[in-house]
């Protein structure tokens, strides 16, 4: 069973109300040890990313933990990264979601459709812009192109249907992965994930950022670590944006959900799950460019 | 549908484990709107050949006839759409827990988890969701047919049209990684059975073109929408996955509408799929979905009803008997 602050099954009533919450009086606590502790750990990371032969970097996401803390015959044999319906639905679902969002559209079907025909017409354009998913999804064969459409639209409604959008205070952020880049190593650097970022107050009424992360796969022992580790990130990140207080992890398929409130302990975890992911990729290679493409 | 509501208690475990589940049924019940009769050993033994049954054949001069009727059928009384309890969902739950703690004590702690699709409701094994690829590599051409017609389900859903059925289910089967494989099969058919599936699917397609209702953006239309309801701390695991999903839930209130599509099965197995999907999306969201829509690709028949309490309650007791009669060597 996932071990997390909390868990439940959501609707969109309680999993908006999971992730706005207010905060309790701890977090004013918290929040100071959060910060005090943060200071020490670039130096502490730094020096578990120990160079490995060839001078490959560390590139961390929330993959590469689960991939190293879950059980051997829980992890799908790693292939070479390829775009498909798969691996493209994350970036076109989070386009038409911002252009709902914007007002710019008032559908997720037709945010993904416009998604999908800004992307073919930069790449048709030769615009610099123009991502590799962009010249993907121009060489597609309409079909092929209405099969990758079609994902899109499902992953963008259920998130859209899993939320109650009217409240939030502001315009959430959609999609934004947050990258940390370590002061002392070149060779390593840690993602954040979160498909919506917004706000939520603490009791004197300071604003601290919520995360929420769409979460694949079956429920699973490693969750903790994934958003501990993220977690870990967004409080390295915090000197240029809002400290971080919670992440709320979501399974579409079941409908469940996990709450990470970012307390000391939060912080702990997601250091240490990220000394025992250097440990297991100084044994297996770390293949970066797929889950980083994909999540782009 | 918001008449006075029929109480049923039913203990399914004991109280100190849960609260009593208690089942709420709409006040007026409305019958299944099955439109044409289901389809008879007959017309599955023409749909196998190519022909499509005289019964049934479509009316050319008035082609969206059929789709407007599965479309009127569904919003009919959408104003008034059921309320369920809130204590439903967790009273299915707690009756699947029960029987899944059971199956977890059989076949010991350490097993892996099991994952139970629809056919776990008639198979006299296990069957997992996807058949797929069999040791030998060879994909049954039932299976085959039935994942080349969903991926052109999903484009016309999508897109509205269909150029060249072959070769469109290919191009959208060679973007899924699950599938692509599948799409490199058909490739490698002598020409003789590639033509015999291409006749096959253009039936098929012609009959969903006629049967799929053409849903504005704002019902928020999404295939092949994936539930999977994990019992016993995830180590079993029920799943399955819904062709077609419409509306935005809303707590309390049953105002999905979903469609399940059979590409030549038994018309009351897939009925009964959909009921199981039904039930899993009441475990998933705490509300079950309003009405379903069963579209049989092969027939072109169609059959529109609404969910019961009754028809949850008989599934959620078919799963049961059927997780107490699995066993250690089941995976």
């Amino acid at each position: 069973m996932p071990e997390a602050s909390a868990s439940g099954t959501s609707s969109p009533r309680a999993l908006t109300r999971a992730l706005l919450e207010p905060f309790g009086a701890s977090a004013l606590d918290d929040r100071a040890s959060v910060l005090d502790a943060a200071r020490c750990i670039p130096r502490t990371l730094a020096d578990l990313a120990v160079p490995r032969p060839g001078g490959a970097s560390f590139h961390l996401t929330d993959h590469h933990v689960r991939e190293a803390l879950g059980p051997p015959d829980g992890v799908t044999p790693r292939t070479p990264f390829a775009w498909s319906a798969l691996t493209a639905r994350r970036a076109l679902g989070l386009a038409g979601l911002r252009a709902l969002l914007t007002g710019a559209v008032r559908s997720p079907v037709d945010g993904v459709i416009s998604a999908v025909d800004d992307a073919v017409r930069a790449a048709h354009r030769g615009e610099n812009t123009a991502s590799p998913m962009d010249r993907w999804l121009a060489g597609l064969p309409p079909a092929g192109r209405g099969a990758v459409q079609a994902g899109a639209v499902t992953w963008a409604t259920r998130l859209w249907c899993a939320l109650d959008w009217s409240a939030f205070e502001e315009p959430p952020t959609i999609g934004r992965d947050h990258w940390w880049d370590s002061p002392h190593s070149s060779l390593l650097a840690l993602r954040s994930r979160a498909e919506v970022r917004s706000v939520a107050r603490d009791p004197a009424g300071s604003p601290l950022s919520v995360h929420l992360v769409v979460v694949g796969g079956p429920r699973r022992t490693t969750i903790r670590s994934e958003l501990s580790a993220a977690a870990m990130v967004e409080v390295l990140c915090s000197p240029r944006s809002l400290p971080p207080g919670r992440m709320v992890g979501w399974w579409p398929d079941s409908g469940h959900l996990v709450t990470l409130e970012i307390d000391q302990r939060a912080l702990n975890d997601g250091v240490a799950a990220v000394a025992r992911t250097l440990a297991h990729t100084g044994v297996t290679p770390i293949d970066c460019e797929g889950v980083m493409r994909a999540a782009a | 549908m918001c008449g006075p509501q029929v109480l049923v208690t039913r203990r399914v475990t004991a109280l100190v484990h849960t609260s009593p589940m208690v089942l709420v049924a709409p006040g007026q019940e409305q019958g299944a709107l099955w439109s044409p009769a289901p389809p008879t050993p007959d017309d599955r033994a023409l749909s196998a050949s190519g022909a499509q049954p005289a019964a049934v054949r479509l009316d050319t001069g008035r082609p969206a006839a059929a789709r407007d009727e599965v479309l009127a059928l569904l919003r009919d009384g959408s104003g008034q759409r059921p309320r369920f309890d809130p204590g439903l969902a967790g009273g299915l739950r707690a009756w699947l827990e029960d029987a899944a703690a059971e199956l977890v004590a059989r076949r010991g702690e350490d097993a892996p988890p099991l994952f139970l699709g629809p056919r776990l409701l008639w198979d006299g094994s296990v069957a997992a969701a996807d058949p797929g690829e069999t040791p030998t590599g060879r994909y049954p051409t039932e299976w085959v047919r039935s994942c080349l017609i969903r991926a052109l389900f999903a484009q016309v859903v999508t897109t509205g049209q269909v150029e060249d059925p072959l070769g469109d289910a290919l191009d959208a089967l060679r973007v899924d990684p699950g599938r692509s494989a599948m799409a490199r099969h058909v490739d490698e058919l002598p020409e003789e059975a590639r033509s015999a599936l291409a006749a096959s699917l253009h039936v098929h397609i012609e009959n969903l073109m006629n049967l799929t209702p053409r849903f504005a953006a704002g019902w928020l239309p999404r295939t092949h929408d994936r539930v999977a309801i994990p019992l016993a701390g995830g180590r079993v695991v029920l799943n399955g996955v819904f062709d077609l999903l419409v509306g935005a839930p809303v707590p309390g209130r049953a105002t999905l509408c979903a469609l399940g599509l059979t590409t030549g099965g038994r018309w009351a197995q897939a009925r009964t799929a959909l009921h199981y999907l039904a039930l899993l999306e009441t475990l998933r969201s705490g509300t079950p979905p309003f009405r379903l829509a069963l579209l049989h690709s092969a027939a072109g028949r169609y059959g529109v009803e609404d969910v019961l309490e009754e028809h949850l309650r008989t599934i959620v007791s078919h799963v049961v008997v059927r997780l107490s009669t699995l066993g250690a060597g089941d995976a």
